[in-house]
């Protein structure tokens, strides 16, 4: 198999390697353009580069935008620990027991992911309104996200389980553990990196969540979130050094967040989410 | 089903066939098999009966209604709100579905060699990972960022004016800006797909119709694009599905034209202009169409992704 290559060959092979490398990295920095002129204009004060400007226009973040992000945080942490506390006996029925329609309560649990924002938040915001349910309050986005989002806190979770050998949880019932020993001490420990992920997908979609906020709280501005903020702040005072300080704060810590669980957790449960 | 033949055996012994036993033992043990499957689903289906189910069928309720007539006692019931979809706001519809298929096109034409790329000849695929994390984040940050890049004094600032100088303008809102920014948006998806289905593919059957004397675009047409037809599909319905629903790119980034988009179209007429029943059939008839594609993508995937 001695194969002499030719030098317009060799060449043409490295031309390929080149372009396709090349292709790549151009597509990569067309990923992060928007996020780095955002990250450019936040660190300016009016149109030029300024030390006053990367101070003022983040402590700005934090001051005036503290109620929008305080509002972010808790809808976040709150509509991933529901989130959580129903998929885990959801996931636990489907896994470890049998029933008829299986597929169909699978799919019917997962359907809220292929639902357009625009239509759950207009027949959220009206259902809210007609049935006197949450109005002027927080929980109204809380659920509205819970809702959205809880298909991908279910799924992991399922892997998870799968993952998990029955006979664990028998043979701790065998050696006198209760109910509730069985769960905190041998399911939650070894599905814990499943439970991660859906942390990790659920927290990136709505901790950056503006569309069904919009619907649901465009109208009262002491229960915006960030993201929410943000959109109304492009289309009432257009482009401002402090929007896009806000904007690349949240980028930011969504970053640092997904980097921090592929470093600690890996990619295992994401299999299948496209996150992967 | 064969536990409960068991003990139905069991029950009827041979001085009680006469009895109707039966019913006594097969109801202890339909209960004590479903009932802990029906408290563990519980809070998930209450949560997707309350939140998702209830606001759906309340918007079909409303879309046959006119306006605002759905709070009155006796509502106005018309069919109106989707006549009038498909004659006076045929445009909307139309523009939104053109968008997302042009945004979708793009992605499937630089995303096929870019998954292909990615698969075939790239070790460092986690840290090209990590850039395809950005656009997930959201289009409101795509297309925020890309009014700033296309401003004369933003990071391209120096090429704007360069290309300005030479007559080529290229203007901030315009169809070319919204797609770009729909284009980035799903482009993780198209990729992801693509790419999950070229994974499957073994290189050695490349590498057999090269010796076989097949040229490149041969392979490609002849052995590449019928095997990863299940991903190439289900990645453009996907992203087409993804799309459809587009919303900030059209406000932010359009012009006239493109500020029809439907989902916007939607918000102005059910929240500002409170017509609820158009904006109601409005989110049914973009909800149908979304189910369609996803349907269908969700088909096609089955046999693309390996789980």
């Amino acid at each position: 198999m001695a194969v002499t290559q030719s030098s317009t060959f060799r060449f043409s092979r490295h031309f390929t390697d080149v372009l396709s490398h090349g292709y790549i990295l151009l597509m990569c920095v067309v990923f992060v353009m928007p996020f780095l002129a955002i990250f450019q204009y936040s660190l300016w004060k009016g149109a030029t580069l300024s030390l006053d400007g990367i101070l003022g226009n983040y402590q700005f973040v934090f001051g005036s935008f503290l109620t929008n992000l305080q509002n972010s945080l808790m809808v976040t942490v709150t509509a991933i620990t529901i989130s959580f506390l129903i998929s885990l006996p959801a996931a636990y029925a489907i896994v470890r027991y049998t029933f008829p329609g299986k597929r169909l309560v699978l799919s019917f649990l997962s359907i809220s992911l292929y639902v357009p924002a625009v239509t759950l938040g207009l027949g959220l915001i009206l259902l809210y309104n007609f049935g006197h349910l949450f109005i002027g309050s927080i929980w109204s986005v809380v659920f509205a996200m819970v809702v959205g989002t809880y298909p991908l806190m279910l799924t992991p979770l399922i892997v998870a389980l799968k993952d998990l050998p029955p006979s664990f949880e028998e043979a701790a019932y065998c050696l006198g553990a209760s109910r509730w020993q069985v769960l905190t001490r041998i399911v939650l420990p070894l599905i814990g990196q499943g439970i991660a992920a859906g942390v990790l997908l659920s927290f990136i979609i709505v901790f950056n969540e503006y569309l069904v906020t919009l619907f649901v709280v465009g109208t009262i501005p002491s229960l915006q979130t960030a993201p929410l903020r943000i959109f109304g702040l492009i289309r009432t005072a257009g482009l401002l050094n402090t929007t896009a300080a806000l904007a690349a704060a949240m980028q930011i810590v969504s970053f640092v967040v997904v980097i921090a669980f592929f470093r600690i957790v890996g990619t295992r449960y994401l299999k299948g989410t496209y996150l992967i | 089903m064969v536990k409960l033949m068991a003990e139905r055996e069991t029950t009827v012994t041979p001085f009680q066939i006469g009895e109707v036993v039966e019913t006594g033992a097969r109801a202890p043990a339909l209960l004590k098999t479903r009932l802990p499957v029906l408290l563990l689903l519980a809070p998930a289906l209450a949560v997707t009966l309350v939140f998702l189910v209830a606001p759906v069928l309340f918007l079909l309720f409303i879309s046959f209604t006119a306006g605002r007539s759905f709070l009155q006692a006796v509502p106005t019931f018309t069919l109106t709100n989707y006549t009038s979809i498909f004659t006076d706001y045929l445009e909307n519809l139309r523009v939104s579905l053109g968008l997302a298929l042009l945004a979708t096109l793009v992605n499937l034409v630089f995303g096929f060699p870019f998954a292909y790329i990615l698969i075939r000849k790239v070790q460092y695929r986690d840290i090209v990972r990590a850039f395809m994390i950005f656009p997930m984040f959201g289009a409101l940050y795509i297309a925020f960022g890309m009014r700033f890049l296309l401003l004369s004094n933003g990071m391209f600032g120096p090429l704007i004016k360069a290309l300005n100088s030479i007559g080529i303008q290229i203007p901030i809102y315009g169809l070319h800006s919204v797609i770009f920014a729909m284009a980035i948006f799903t482009f993780p998806f198209m990729v992801m797909n693509i790419g999950a289905a070229l994974s499957n593919i073994d290189p050695k059957l490349e590498e057999a119709a090269a010796c076989l004397g097949a040229k490149r675009w041969q392979t490609f047409v002849r052995v590449l694009l019928p095997l990863a037809m299940p991903g190439i599909l289900a990645g453009v319905l996907m992203c087409f599905g993804w799309n459809i629903g587009a919303f900030a790119e059209p406000v932010f980034l359009g012009g006239v034209a493109e500020q029809r988009a439907i989902a916007w179209t939607m918000y102005q007429r059910g929240i500002i202009n409170f017509d609820f029943g158009l904006a109601s059939a409005m989110g049914i008839v973009l909800m149908i169409i979304a189910f369609a594609v996803t349907y269908f993508s969700l088909r096609f995937s089955r046999g693309a992704l390996a789980d």
